[in-house]
């Protein structure tokens, strides 16, 4: 079960909205010692409804930041803006590196994958665990503040 | 110079994020960080040489293959950052 805010499930909704037709991607940090959890969104540099690629140097930034205020990543998510809220191949061969090397270690085995799916009217959000050998577990999100 | 890594790539140098090193250009930085850290260079280049799709290299702030790629010449008061992309899709 994955806790998610009404507010940041919102944050990410928003994000996937106002970055279309293109896919947005960004990450949630969460507070090791208060479980406060921020919505930041990293610019997808391939500019695409297909897919997303992360800013490399925006992400190396809130590694650091990570680093110096005490956070987790605690989900990294992506829209889907036409299909299913639920991890593509090539969302599924990117979890590892080098990509496709599902014999590996997933490069954030503890991570939730957060996928927003616009495919419908109304707004679709849900949580995975991306595993070894390419296993997707999807985890319920509790959003009850 | 400085090399910073993300945290899926400090596992092949010994579990640091940020390090020092040396070389006159990416692909002897490359060179150099592989002899330190055996198989690192090939988690970064193809088999050919070329660097894999899904790694980026940026010389402070910029990416390497807006340069000269690997031929990239560098100093000892660069930064270097090795980074994994993250990606995915539809």
């Amino acid at each position: 079960m994955a806790y998610i805010p009404n507010e940041i499930l919102q944050a990410m909704v928003d994000h996937a909205k106002d970055d279309l037709p293109n896919e947005a991607c960004g990450m949630i940090l969460i507070g090791r010692s208060d479980r406060q959890m921020t919505v930041h969104r990293v610019t997808n540099t391939a500019a695409s409804p297909y897919r997303y690629e992360m800013s490399p140097l925006e992400m190396m930034k809130l590694e650091q930041k990570r680093d110096s205020e005490n956070l987790d990543l605690f989900a990294i998510y992506h829209s889907h803006v036409a299909s299913a809220a639920y991890p593509s191949p090539t969302d599924v061969r990117m979890a590892f590196f080098p990509p496709g090397e599902t014999d590996n270690e997933p490069m954030f085995p503890d991570t939730y994958y957060v996928l927003v799916s616009l495919e419908n009217n109304k707004p679709d959000v849900r949580a995975f665990h991306i595993k070894k050998h390419g296993e997707i577990s999807e985890e319920s999100i509790e959003s009850e503040n | 110079m400085t090399v910073n890594v993300t945290s899926v790539i400090e596992k092949l140098v010994g579990g640091q994020r940020s390090f020092e090193s040396v070389g006159d250009s990416v692909k002897s930085l490359i060179e150099n960080i592989n002899e330190a850290y055996p198989g690192f260079s090939d988690q970064i280049l193809e088999e050919g040489g070329e660097l894999r799709r899904f790694v980026n290299i940026y010389l402070n702030d910029e990416d390497i293959r807006y340069l000269d790629g690997l031929n990239t010449e560098l100093t000892d008061d660069d930064t270097v950052s090795i980074l994994p992309a993250l990606a995915g899709g539809e």
